[in-house]
């Protein structure tokens, strides 16, 4: 009876380390099979356009229920969390046991503000809560549309969440003088995959709401490829010794936007955020006398 | 290119004054002799003025994209020293002839490397802030306005003057005064940056004090694809996407800092039109919300852009006004400028205006 249990429990863990996805949110199998995307001039896969992902992982990028937002006594259901599964290949994501404490504490003081004169104010809080840019792989799946434009020597990515702007060097390289919010990116084409390499990113970003977060030592290596007029594979590995035991992956497609004259519509939060910030500190109204 | 990362990190610095110079950046002893030096750049300019005119008198044609449209990609330089409006001295003289606009050129270049004690907290050229460390060429105009023909703003409307009185009573009226959403300047706050709506107002020694510095973050980028054109400013990074498909504007009630723009090919020449502004802002000079922004881009020479823009704002100008420069290339790359991610300056300026104003109120008892 007792082994029984144990074989039906260890059944039960095998069956779960089965039903894992291998490929985080990756596009099911065979729904695309053998696409040739049209090409650029230069006879390069053509990705311009308007994408946006639609996964929830700018709240959390491992799996997460619905939750109640931080103020449901005024936000109600606006400001709640849609439940989503994760975008880490294997599931979660193989921090140390120190990062993994580092994570928890993220998570608790995630809406803390505090707006200082020295490198403290990056020991605060979720960085999106102050309207600051949010980092490679990050900005891909915020809840907001981005546009490609592609030339021979530079491809250009314009995220509609602050108007944060990349220049990928595809010829020349160049290399990153300090340190960024967005970091410095080189590209190559891999077949039909655009292959960038994200390096010298500050360690201020997170990459969720949830407090997942890296160091100044993150590499990103990010993977395009368009899959069918409409879709392209993203994939990214992230690699940081500093947080992490191994590199990891995640993946989810991009949709591009068709709707006739569809754009970008500015997205300019620092007004939005100016209250938060600096009221606090008697500086966003003058004091009252 | 070092020149340009120094000034980045300069400008991060006098955001953050208290964290970079606690560290004290050691890279900024090993300078270029050079870019210290007016006298190697005043020179330098004047042979880079000299190729760009004799190029457009040589009935020179502009390249072509590999999909037909003429070719202004590449890394523009806005900095001058030529001041929006023509001073009263100038009266009648649209134009310098080249001995004169090189004296000129090299009287603002050895004003703008000079060192006030009085009044300077940091001496920019150390950083390679100061715009003749950059590739900033002499200007045979008087005043970048060309259009009303003397040079000047027109006169401001009834409207635009009861308008601009009643802002500064309620200015006065505020007690105290100074908060962040009392700043009127869109730079200050980090919304736009400096170069938002007309990509250059006049330089140093311009005669308004909203022209701004002349060199500091002067620099910006034009991407195209078959369809598109984007500029890109240094300054806040602000990214201006521009369809170029003849689409309708979006609805009035969507308003964007940057404004809407749309743009399409007049021959040689990118024209713009940019609406749905927010608000009104320095960059405008007194225009409103409503106003119409119009660029023509047009490539002058090889290494020359041509830069016209139209201010059209019935509300606040008895007529639209038009001014030029001209654009110098400059080499790449851009670099992020997350002006808001780290503005201390903001901190600083508001909680030294109210220090001032609680003085001045403390004095009047």
């Amino acid at each position: 009876m007792r082994h029984q249990v144990i074989i039906i429990a260890a059944a039960a863990i095998l069956l779960a380390l089965a039903a894992t996805p291998a490929t985080a949110q990756a596009p099911a199998a065979g729904l695309f099979p053998g696409y040739t995307p049209p090409r650029t001039p230069d006879g390069k896969p053509n990705l311009n356009g308007i994408w946006q992902a639609f996964v929830t992982a700018n709240w959390d990028v491992e799996a997460h229920p619905a939750q109640p937002g931080p103020h449901p006594e005024i936000m109600g259901a606006w400001g709640a969390t849609p439940g989503g599964q994760s975008i880490v290949e294997g599931g979660v994501i193989p921090y140390k046991p120190e990062a993994l404490a580092k994570k928890k504490e993220n998570l608790e003081k995630r809406m803390a503000v505090k707006v200082t004169n020295d490198p403290h104010r990056y020991d605060s809080g979720e960085t999106e809560l102050q309207c600051y840019r949010t980092g490679v792989p990050r900005a891909n799946y915020m809840p907001f549309p981005f546009q490609i434009f592609q030339t021979p020597s530079e491809i250009l990515m314009v995220y509609e969440y602050k108007g944060a702007v990349r220049t990928i060097y595809m010829d020349p390289h160049r290399e990153a003088p300090t340190d960024s919010w967005m970091g410095w990116s080189n590209g190559r084409w891999e077949g039909d995959t655009l292959v960038i390499d994200v390096t010298a990113q500050n360690d201020h970003t997170w990459f969720d709401r949830a407090g997942n977060f890296h160091s100044d030592a993150l590499h990103v290596v990010e993977r395009y490829t368009p899959i069918s007029p409409y879709h392209m594979k993203y994939e990214a590995t992230i690699e940081d010794p500093n947080v992490f035991t191994r590199p990891w992956k995640i993946s989810f497609p991009l949709y591009r936007r068709v709707e006739e004259n569809v754009q970008l519509v500015e997205f300019n939060c620092v007004p939005f955020v100016e209250e938060l910030m600096y009221s606090p500190l008697g500086l966003y109204r003058p004091p009252s006398r | 290119m070092r020149n340009r990362v120094l000034a980045l990190l300069a400008i991060a610095a006098v955001l953050c004054a208290p964290v970079l110079f606690a560290q004290a950046p050691s890279g900024t002893k090993a300078f270029d002799a050079k870019a210290v030096d007016p006298e190697t750049a005043i020179k330098a300019a004047a042979e880079a003025a000299k190729a760009a005119n004799a190029a457009a008198a040589a009935n020179w044609t502009p390249p072509r994209t590999a999909w037909g449209d003429p070719d202004l990609h590449g890394y523009w330089l806005t900095a001058t020293y030529t001041p929006l409006q023509r001073p009263a001295e100038l009266a009648g003289k649209p134009f310098y002839t080249e001995e004169e606009a090189l004296a000129v050129f090299k009287k603002s270049v050895e004003s703008d490397a000079e060192v006030d004690p009085r009044t300077v907290h940091y001496d920019w050229k150390e950083y390679g802030m100061d715009a003749w460390q950059s590739p900033v060429r002499p200007n045979r105009r008087t005043s970048l306005i060309f259009d009303p023909e003397n040079g000047r703003l027109p006169p401001l409307t009834a409207e635009a003057q009861k308008r601009q009185a009643d802002n500064r009573a309620a200015a006065r009226a505020r007690n105290p005064q100074v908060g962040v959403q009392t700043l009127a300047n869109w730079y200050t706050r980090c919304i736009t940056g400096n170069n938002a709506g007309p990509m250059t107002r006049g330089g140093n020694p311009g005669s308004d004090s909203a022209a701004g510095a002349a060199g500091v973050t002067a620099e910006a980028q034009i991407f195209q694809t078959p369809g598109y054109a984007v500029l890109i400013m240094q300054s806040n990074s602000d990214a201006r996407i521009i369809p170029l498909d003849g689409r309708p504007h979006l609805p009035s009630n969507v308003r964007n800092w940057l404004g809407d723009s749309r743009g399409r090919w007049e021959g040689n020449t990118l024209v713009v039109e940019t609406t749905n502004f927010v608000a009104p802002g320095t960059n405008f000079l007194g225009g409103t919300s409503g106003t119409k922004l119009i660029e023509r881009f047009t490539l002058a020479g090889p290494n020359t852009l041509q830069y016209q823009f139209t201010l059209e704002d019935p509300s606040t100008w008895a007529r639209p006004w038009s001014a030029e420069t001209l654009m110098p290339r400059i080499d790449p790359p851009l670099y992020e400028f997350a002006c808001h991610e780290q503005n201390y300056g903001l901190m600083n300026v508001v909680k030294g205006a109210q220090t001032r104003e609680a003085e001045a109120e403390a004095k009047k008892k």
